[in-house]
């Protein structure tokens, strides 16, 4: 019992410590900004960051994007683009746990949070003192510019977020003309994991990979899959007959020849004309500016008669 | 000299729980240099040492420790009470139904506030608990409780509620690699407010368990023979089973699903310091403490600065750990 009510005093005595040391107020060289995340949290920033640990590829991609690629100190594990936040120190993310001792030791005066961190985790490191902007998945392109101007907002840099919005919608402009000048409408699979090839996984309709596709004068065949993402039924694929497959899976090296030897693979019409084809899913899974660079190649692949 | 004798296994596992703790506090991802400590002890948490030490290491520390005692002691009761040496805290359920309940939470959005944050080990708490209930409930027969029908009972439904868990990750829209750490005993929370929350089951459950160990002794003979020497049987059984899943459902909601301490701790005990549970009981709650800090220091460092789940830990270096005290034991029998 004396360990124990030890343990307590101790306990009691930390927590102490800990109310009593709440950060010191920094004098505002600007106005502080509210802004509400995600989460529905008031976060106030009394100065734009300038170090930021991003805890998701996307934030780091729309980070470096707006301009603010200086200011970023710290990256999660599965960053990989681009190739200056590479360099950064990882803060972990890969074994679904961050490591909250090297974040904490990047003294960082914001740490932009995703839609693949956890409430709890945001708690946590609220708990310790740190900064938390929670930045929401969009469910559309509109809702990723609106992502670009507020990151650009919470690093000093909503001019170029803004600017680069701009330019973003021009080249979604210029797709949707072209687009608009035909009223073919191939069929496409997207592959997202067909290591099973009697049920490849792949995306069904709101996802950014659907909306893509449709955007691009495609149609996904799986847009009435239910849920978001699911395995696909080898005897669906083959009454679908896409005429393309898309293989966002390339990356862990799967291959036109191999999707080909696949048993029954080769009556698809893709498979028939040779329009198997590697895909860089970074573009399309991770809500960030490149998606209006997936878009571009997107309507390269299935529409190269417009130019 | 026989005092001696009889405390020297309490000092040793004493001496082993302290090491691994100051271990725990002292290695980590980030280097905390000696000056950077006095600092930070002088200054409390102020300093960016004294927030890693004090909001991180340190209620880490004392989480993993309370977390491998309420699984080792629990292990070594249920041991007893199955006179069983596959037996472990989860033989009944426990850990599929508060796997099942942390998924099953995980799965939902919940809101921004002290109850939402809480949803997860609430929910693998209450349901761990169910789970047990049910299980308890199936096996009675009359007004006994069979051991055997206990632990037939409990992996008929754990085989269910772990196929339902499967079924709702592999529906789930989200991250799997949460479940999957949770399952995996990655989940350990940060900051104090685990440990409070777990404190009060761990005093009760354990508490409850310390005093048991004559009556585990009693229970090595027999329920019959038990029952003869004048031992409340079925009482001594539902009380060591309410003890015990408190202690473990509480400890698997903040850490998730470790395996293999609960498993190996007694055995090793018994090895080392015989069969007698007044003396197994109180030294299990030392040894897991150690063993689970030892795994959690090797968790943090190997992939630095990845974290593993430490119930992978435990098991990769548990397993062989155990093999070897079991083959250097010269017992043809050790179980008996």
């Amino acid at each position: 019992m004396k360990r124990f009510s030890k343990l307590l005093l101790i306990i009691a005595l930390l927590t102490g410590l800990l109310a009593a040391c709440a950060p010191a107020a920094v004098a505002p060289t600007t106005a502080p900004m509210a802004m509400t995340d995600g989460l529905g949290r008031e976060v106030t920033l009394t100065a734009p960051a300038q170090r930021v640990v991003s805890l998701a590829p996307s934030n780091a991609e729309i980070l470096f994007a707006v301009g603010a690629g200086s200011q970023v100190v710290g990256r999660d594990e599965f960053t990989n683009y681009p190739e200056s936040a590479v360099t950064l120190p990882s803060v972990g993310g890969s074994m679904g746990g961050y490591n909250f001792e090297q974040i904490v030791n990047l003294k960082p005066d914001l740490v932009l949070a995703a839609e693949i961190n956890t409430p709890e985790q945001v708690k946590a490191l609220e708990n310790l003192g740190v900064t938390v902007y929670y930045l929401s998945n969009p469910t559309d392109i509109e809702g990723m510019y609106a992502n670009l101007i507020t990151v650009g907002k919470l690093t000093g840099k909503e001019p170029e977020a803004t600017a680069l919005v701009d330019s973003l919608k021009q080249r979604v402009a210029a797709v949707e003309d072209r687009v608009a000048s035909t009223t073919a409408k191939p069929k496409v699979f997207y592959e997202l994991d067909g290591s099973e090839a009697a049920k490849p996984w792949t995306a069904g309709a709101g996802t950014f990979i659907d909306i893509l596709i449709t955007m691009a004068g495609g149609e996904n065949v799986a847009a009435s899959m239910e849920g978001s993402w699911g395995q696909f039924s080898q005897e669906a694929l083959l009454v679908a007959n896409p005429d393309f497959i898309l293989l966002g899976d390339a990356a862990y090296g799967t291959t036109a020849e191999q999707v080909a030897a696949r048993a029954g693979w080769e009556t698809i019409q893709a498979v028939q004309v040779e329009q198997v084809l590697p895909f860089n899913d970074d573009t399309v899974s991770r809500p960030g500016p490149r998606l209006v660079d997936a878009l571009e190649e997107l309507v390269r692949i299935l529409h190269p008669e417009l130019k | 000299m026989e005092i001696t004798r009889t405390a020297r296994p309490y000092w040793i596992a004493l001496l082993a729980l302290t090491a691994a703790m100051l271990l725990s506090i002292l290695v980590g991802s980030v280097q905390i240099s000696f000056a950077a400590l006095v600092e930070a002890l002088r200054s409390g948490a102020e300093t960016t040492a004294g927030k890693i030490l004090f909001s991180l290491r340190l209620p880490r520390t004392i989480l993993v420790a309370m977390t491998g005692a309420a699984l080792a002691g629990s292990g070594t009761a249920y041991q007893g009470l199955f006179r069983n040496p596959l037996a472990d805290p989860y033989l009944i359920g426990v850990a599929s139904g508060a796997g099942l309940g942390a998924v099953a939470a995980m799965s939902l959005r919940w809101p921004y506030t002290t109850f939402g944050l809480m949803a997860v080990p609430l929910a693998a708490f209450a349901s761990g608990l169910l789970t047990v209930a049910i299980v308890y409930a199936l096996a009675k027969v009359g007004r006994a409780i069979p051991a055997s029908n206990l632990i037939l009972a409990g992996v008929a439904v754990s085989s269910f509620t772990t196929a339902l868990t499967s079924f709702l990750m592999l529906r789930s829209n989200g991250e799997l690699r949460r479940a999957l750490a949770w399952l995996l005993g990655g989940a350990t929370m940060s900051g104090w407010q685990p440990v409070l929350a777990l404190l009060p089951y761990l005093v009760v459950g354990l508490g409850i368990l310390l005093t048991l160990g004559h009556a585990l002794n009693v229970l090595q003979f027999g329920d019959e023979q038990a029952q003869q020497l004048g031992l409340p049987v079925t009482r001594v059984r539902r009380l060591i089973i309410i003890a015990a899943s408190l202690t473990t459902a509480a400890a698997v909601s903040f850490a998730g699903i470790i395996g293999f301490v609960g498993l190996i701790i007694p055995h090793i005990l018994r090895l080392l310091t015989g069969a007698d549970y007044r003396r197994l009981l109180p030294l299990s709650l030392v040894g897991g403490a150690a063993l689970l800090l030892a795994a959690d220091v090797l968790a943090r460092v190997l992939l630095a600065p990845q974290e593993l789940p430490v119930g992978i830990v435990t098991a990769l270096a548990g397993a062989p750990f155990f093999l070897w005290v079991l083959r250097r034991s010269r017992q043809a029998n050790f179980w008996s």
